[in-house]
């Protein structure tokens, strides 16, 4: 292929998602083709820049107090005229976008020439690989479950910004929007400006519906997409959504978005690495520190409200964010959390100290309810620039927070004499582990037992059960075994078998 | 002395070797070669025999760790390996184009000494490919009515790895102390 015959390789500057997006399906579909969006400006043939878009004008402006290397392309509402540089009137039509495309493959081989002749190696700042979207694994479904039958229309208007601020009646079971600022005209967001009562049949009815979504991608795909291990008072979500990234990475025709997402979701480091664990020192030096527990009334006293606490916002938090499909910030007095449902991610800016200091507060309703909001934010109009390494999975996020406002009891809703289910291991690699956890999830999986029998049958304080509940059950992976049948179930007695000696001596080389 | 092992399998580029690497006292034996089958599109080399590792406990005794080949056609290997094993890591490749399908295969081949034993599963490389989930695979396997630990694993992280077998080992005796 000859370099006129290959795709213009265009780098975006300063534009949100959407815009990137809406230009990605714009050169691929009307454009046929004839250019392509690449993730860094090292590999661009040409730079296009949004007048229209504050972040972009910067950097425009920047730009072109530089000499020129690449040609620049503009895209602006008014009339745009500037030596050298492209410029494209909104709203932006295939022809004029085509027009422009050409003359800068032609404006790019000039200026390639005239470097080579210069012999002259500018080092390009590699400042933007460092700035990813908030919101990029949202852009790579939303492309890659693109169809091209087709062609996108392009909509490079300038956007603006959907806020929904919805204020929350803590004690309450519903969640009213008491205001919803409707800027945008989209037709998903218009429904919004209704009143919406949330209450817990609706709730109920989600669920279903989401199993019923999952029960035909299963007839589809041949593949059982799981049931969210979601009970009416655990709240993390089914992902049914969103398409199965793996085939979408495999059938994606986009190796630079795919090399792009890749990178991003490895720079979330705090995702992929193993989780804390504590043993039975260091759960009484940072959970348990506070102590809530009255050692002199009754085992089955020892128990928590989840709604006094960060939890219980953050739960509240969640459904609103599941219910509206889109992210969700949770302010308060304290660091705001944004909650991407789509994504499973959680993103907070503060360390685990802070978080952990704040989550094991019991917080006073009549105090934080006034300052508690959650705020449905539109993806597409959110233009943030974020540390990856904040991201942390909702998961793994809840999990700890109900470690850290459990500080050893178990939450009001479990009847301490009535046995619990495990519903399947916790994946342990990625959570914090409390003392004994392993063993309580092996114990466990076998089969429904009350919190106090396993506490004797593994000889450990009963804190170190109430805490694995507490933070299983927050997540969905324990219940309360209801069933008649669970309650017939006679747990297996743990034996010990011959080999446990050397199980035990692999167990502590392991520890080490 | 007992022969004790651990037997690590999965399918190609799963991370065995790098996996027991990650555990191993003593410079693991590996048995790469160059891929020249369909296993060259995933790696530049795989294992063609066995991969050997040894953790020494304190009182001198060798826990033998032992990587099965993943190519299926030293599948033969497979029951003479595991004879004495104390338990079966299955590390699954999340990128792989149907990691269900690897993790049904290996199931079903050490099906009898799993019975006898037990298993736990690592996913890797699921910071490239997040799907299918942890919740995924274990939807899938209480279809067959199995529970066992299913963690993200990242091979080359000696934590991640240890935390999968002591989860084997747990799953053996939850009666095991801390």
């Amino acid at each position: 292929m000859t370099d006129h015959l290959k795709p213009l390789r265009l780098a975006l500057h300063g534009m949100d998602s959407r815009h990137v997006t809406m230009l990605m399906l714009f050169l691929k579909g009307p454009c046929k083709g004839e250019a392509v969006v690449v993730n860094s400006p090292e590999d661009a043939d040409a730079n296009v820049f949004d007048a229209d878009v504050p972040e972009s004008l910067k950097l425009l402006t920047a730009h072109l107090k530089q000499e020129l290397q690449k040609p620049a392309i503009v895209l602006t509402l008014q009339n745009f005229s500037l030596e050298q540089v492209l410029y494209v009137k909104k709203p932006v039509q295939t022809g004029d976008m085509l027009r422009v495309l050409n003359e800068a493959k032609k404006l790019a081989s000039e200026l390639a020439k005239k470097k080579e002749a210069l012999d002259k190696l500018v080092p390009v700042s590699t400042a933007a690989n460092d700035l990813f979207d908030f919101f990029n694994d949202e852009l790579f479904h939303y492309l890659a479950s693109s169809k091209w039958e087709d062609d996108p229309v392009p909509d490079l208007s300038d956007e603006r910004q959907t806020i929904h601020t919805t204020n929350l009646s803590h004690h309450e079971d519903s969640i009213v929007f008491s205001q919803a600022t409707l800027l945008s005209g989209s037709d998903s967001f218009a429904q919004e400006s209704a009143a919406i009562e949330f209450s817990k049949q609706e709730e109920i009815d989600r669920k279903d519906e989401a199993d019923e979504f999952n029960e035909s991608q299963a007839d589809n795909t041949g593949n059982s997409v799981p049931p969210s291990p979601i009970s009416s008072e655990s709240v993390l979500p089914v992902d049914g959504e969103v398409k199965e990234s793996n085939q979408a990475l495999n059938d994606s025709h986009e190796p630079n978005l795919k090399n792009y997402v890749i990178d991003l979701e490895l720079s979330k480091t705090a995702k992929h690495q193993t989780a804390m664990r504590l043993d039975e020192k260091g759960f009484h030096e940072r959970i348990a520190a506070i102590e809530e527990i009255d050692l002199k009334r009754p085992e089955s006293s020892w128990n928590y409200n989840p709604k006094d606490y960060l939890q219980g916002y953050f739960q509240d938090a969640l459904i609103l964010s599941r219910r509206q499909n889109m992210p969700v910030m949770l302010q308060s007095a304290w660091q705001p959390i944004t909650l991407l449902p789509r994504t499973q991610e959680v993103w907070l800016k503060a360390d685990d100290s802070e978080l952990s200091f704040f989550a094991g507060i019991k917080l006073k309703h009549k105090t934080i309810d006034s300052k508690i909001s959650f705020t449905a934010v539109d993806p597409a109009t959110m233009n943030l620039t974020v540390a990856l390494d904040k991201f942390q999975t909702m998961e793994a996020f809840l999990w700890k927070l109900a470690c850290w406002a459990s500080k050893g009891r178990f939450p009001q809703a479990i009847n301490v004499d009535q046995p619990v289910c495990l519903k399947y291991w916790p994946n342990f690699t990625r959570l914090l582990i409390t003392p004994h956890a392993l063993r309580i999830a092996a114990l466990l999986i076998k089969g429904p037992r009350n919190m106090s029998n396993i506490a004797r049958v593994l000889n450990i304080k009963p804190q170190y059960v109430y805490v694995f509940i507490s933070a299983a059950y927050a997540v969905g992976l324990v219940s309360q075994a209801k069933r008649q049948s669970d309650l017939l179930v006679q747990p297996q007695a743990t034996m010990s078998n011959k080999t446990q000696g050397l199980l035990a001596r692999i167990m502590s080389k392991l520890r080490k | 002395m007992s022969h004790y092992k651990i037997i690590f399998t999965g399918p190609v580029g799963a991370g065995k070797t790098t996996a027991i690497d990650s555990i191993s006292d003593v410079p693991p034996v590996k048995t790469d070669s160059s891929a020249t089958d369909m296993t060259k599109s995933r790696k530049p080399s795989t294992t063609v025999a066995m991969d050997y590792g040894v953790m020494i406990l304190e009182d001198g005794e060798k826990i033998h760790l032992y990587g099965t080949p993943g190519q299926e056609r030293f599948d033969f290997m497979w029951d003479i390996l595991v004879a004495g094993g104390i338990g079966l890591i299955l590390l699954l490749d999340n990128t792989r184009p149907d990691p269900f399908k690897d993790m049904w295969f290996f199931l079903e081949s050490f099906k009898h000494f799993i019975a006898e034993t037990g298993v736990a599963i690592g996913v890797t490389q699921m910071d490239i490919s997040h799907k299918p989930t942890i919740a995924d695979y274990q939807t899938q396997l209480q279809i067959s009515n199995l529970n066992p630990p299913v963690f993200a694993v990242d091979a080359r992280v000696k934590d991640d790895v240890s935390l999968l077998v002591q989860s084997l080992l747990y799953s053996l005796d939850p009666g095991l102390m801390e």
